[in-house]
């Protein structure tokens, strides 16, 4: 199995009015609560932290993009990528470019190449939509989403491995000259990597062209699920989906003990699912990001992610979170790779309002007493039915 | 072509009818021999028959068309504004072989009636603009639609303290109907495609309106909140030959909410004379 940490580099200084109301914490919570200050200092340490996964023997490092809120501070994932080149050895994985956000995708395939030509070959770009909120963050047809997504990814692709110069016209983007340089170093190019909460349109789209799937903020039943079906979708394009391109992100917390761990993640998973992630589902998922028939089902239901108030406890049993004693997260792991077959981890040790401190020792417990254990489990080349499609 | 696939109603009929190649889902009302009158229906309205349009079928033949992408209309490849289903609409005019017609919009319908009016002033013998959307007032703060529950909207639409409550719970209840529901979010779909940025308006309308020949009327409920009676002031200043009418106590569906005073103010209008 292969190891990332994940970022999120969220603003934990919210006032006590804020928290304890029902507002939101993206679009509108006003930036006026943001100190430059604190977020300077906040810069550096978060930094520090991403280059300590490279330190102790990660095979790489994610970062990602979010806008217009306190959930995490990286607006450019690419400007993230690029102070972190020269301070790491291992992979940068850009979780990913929002590409339908981007006025012109050219922009993301250029930066791109930038970072992979710099870092030697070191980057894995992942290609996402933007969540819902930031579709009213930019004022953003959401209706148009997947469709410019589609266009975006197939040319920033084409870009990558046609030489130039060519003409695209396309329904979104029309362009006369498309001649990106530099080009990637990575041939045919940099792996690509699809973040999604399992949409069955994204699992089929990420197995047919052999995509690494990351599965971000789910439960059990519905991660296996998601790994099932691209598994299975990958059967139907021909071929046997390796453990590597499956990837599974989830908050990870380890301390000395269970009860430790459990007590002082339980805050910050708190932090993250109920003030971080808040807002109304309205903004969540604006009227047509998802297809009709997603949306008649999510926004029907009572409950969900950002928009109703989740228990940190279930959060953990329920497997969106992952805390415990290192003996406890290596076994939990190993039952949870064997049930589910990924074999490309992103654990998220930095959430909610976790401190620097109880950061470096978490992440330490994980790569010196889990890490090592789990290594040999899924190793490239595994094929991937080692996870057989059986209720666990 | 038309073909009716829906029994007849006690005060109007439910018929498909394919314009170009896309099937809608048309209400027809009055005699046959009728002036036609075309309703544009708001981005709100779920396809229910209103009682004023049974009305205005005394004096008129009234033609309510679900929008394509609304409805139970299906959806048509190449709508992405306004602009395009005005010519639609013209298009459909050719269909009911109607050279010309009274236009009255409601809200999305009068962005749709004035924008049509603009392209063939001619087949427009007179244009009523309900609470009417298309145009921006600068002045005027206006709630975002887009970030508002079925609940908080059914809020915002109503001023009647009843028919609040009762648009609240039907809101709420259809939480509990999976296909009213999804009706509701095709609609808001369609209309996030229309119409969301720029916000419900069309920064180019303003310097078109002054083709529009047809009398026309800006009828309002002095208490939208979803679009302030801010909104007629500004139509007025863009179309200086038009009437207005504000509607107290009425919300953002006058018709709805006020129908009896909405009726007199229309009927006058056109021409038929106040209420029996």
């Amino acid at each position: 199995m292969r190891f990332f940490g994940f970022h999120l580099m969220p603003y934990p200084y919210l006032p006590e009015s804020h928290l304890s109301s029902r507002e939101s914490s993206w679009v509108t919570l006003s930036n006026a609560n943001f100190d430059p200050k604190l977020g300077h200092e906040l810069y550096q340490r978060y930094l520090r932290e991403l280059v300590y996964y490279d330190q102790m023997g990660f095979d790489g490092i994610c970062v990602n993009e979010h806008h217009q809120t306190a959930y995490g501070l990286m607006p450019s994932p690419n400007v993230t990528a690029a102070l972190l080149v020269p301070q790491t050895t291992g992979k940068i994985a850009v979780l990913g470019n929002a590409i339908p956000l981007r006025d012109h995708p050219m922009r993301v395939a250029e930066e791109i190449a930038m970072l992979d030509v710099i870092s030697g070959g070191r980057i894995i770009s992942g290609f996402v939509r933007g969540i819902g909120a930031e579709y009213h963050t930019f004022s953003m047809d959401p209706t148009s989403s997947r469709e410019r997504f589609y266009e975006a990814h197939d040319l920033i692709i084409r870009s990558w491995t046609e030489p130039g110069p060519f003409e695209w016209y396309g329904k979104h983007y029309k362009l006369r000259n498309v001649n990106p340089w530099p080009r990637p170093l990575q041939q045919p190019h940099p792996p690509i990597w699809s973040p999604s909460q399992g949409s069955v349109e994204t699992v089929d789209w990420a197995a047919a062209r052999r995509y690494t799937y990351v599965q971000t903020y789910s439960d059990i039943d519905t991660v296996k699920r998601a790994f099932d079906g691209y598994r299975e979708a990958a059967r139907r394009h021909g071929y046997t989906a390796p453990p590597d391109q499956l990837g599974w992100s989830i908050p990870v917390y380890v301390a000395e003990t269970d009860e430790q761990a459990r007590r002082e993640a339980a805050v910050h998973l708190g932090f993250l699912f109920n003030a971080l992630m808040r807002m109304p589902k309205d903004v969540f998922f604006p009227a047509g990001y998802l297809t009709l028939t997603s949306a008649t089902r999510v926004l029907a239901a009572k409950r969900g992610l950002g928009t109703s108030s989740m228990d940190p406890e279930q959060l953990m049993d329920r497997g969106y979170a992952l805390a415990g004693s290192p003996e406890t997260v290596r076994q939990r792991l190993t039952e949870f790779q064997r049930e589910l077959g990924f074999g490309t981890f992103s654990g998220i040790f930095q959430f909610g309002s976790l401190g620097h401190a109880e950061f470096l020792r978490s992440v330490t417990l994980f790569a010196e007493q889990v890490m090592p254990a789990l290594r040999p489990l899924a190793a490239a080349g595994d094929a991937g039915d080692a996870a057989p499609s059986v209720p666990g | 072509m038309s073909t009716a696939t829906a029994a007849q109603g006690a005060d109007h009929e439910e018929r498909d009818i394919t314009v170009r190649g896309t099937r809608i889902r048309m209400l027809t009302a009055g005699s046959p021999s009728g002036a036609p009158l075309l309703y544009l229906h708001g981005s709100g309205d779920l396809g229910t028959w209103q009682p004023a349009l049974a009305e205005l079928a005394q004096t008129h033949r009234v033609y309510r068309p679900d929008h394509p992408g609304f409805g139970a209309s299906d959806d048509k490849d190449g709508i992405d504004s306004v602009h395009d289903l005005a010519f639609f609409y013209l298009d459909l005019l050719d269909e009911i072989e109607a050279p010309e017609a009274v236009v009255v919009g409601s809200s999305l319908g009068g962005w749709i009636a004035a924008d049509l009016a603009t392209i063939e002033p001619r087949r427009v013998s007179r244009l009523a603009l309900v609470d009417a959307c298309g145009v921006r007032a600068d002045d005027v703060a206006t709630p975002d639609m887009f970030v508002h529950s079925p609940v908080e909207l059914a809020a915002l639409i109503y001023n009647d303290r009843d028919l609040k409550a009762a648009a609240v719970r039907r809101a709420r209840a259809m939480e509990h109907d999976p296909g009213l529901f999804e009706r509701y979010l095709r609609n808001q779909i369609a209309t996030a495609h229309l119409g969301w940025n720029p916000y419900l308006h069309d920064p180019k309308l303003p310097t078109r309106l002054h083709r529009i020949i047809a009398p026309t009327l800006i009828m309002w409920g002095a208490e939208d909140h979803l679009l302030p009676v801010g909104y007629a002031r500004r139509w007025a200043e863009l179309l200086p030959k038009a009437e207005t009418a504000i509607i107290d106590d009425a919300g953002h569906l006058p018709l709805v909410e006020r129908p009896a005073a909405a009726l007199d103010i229309l009927r006058t209008f056109l021409g038929t004379g106040a209420r029996p």
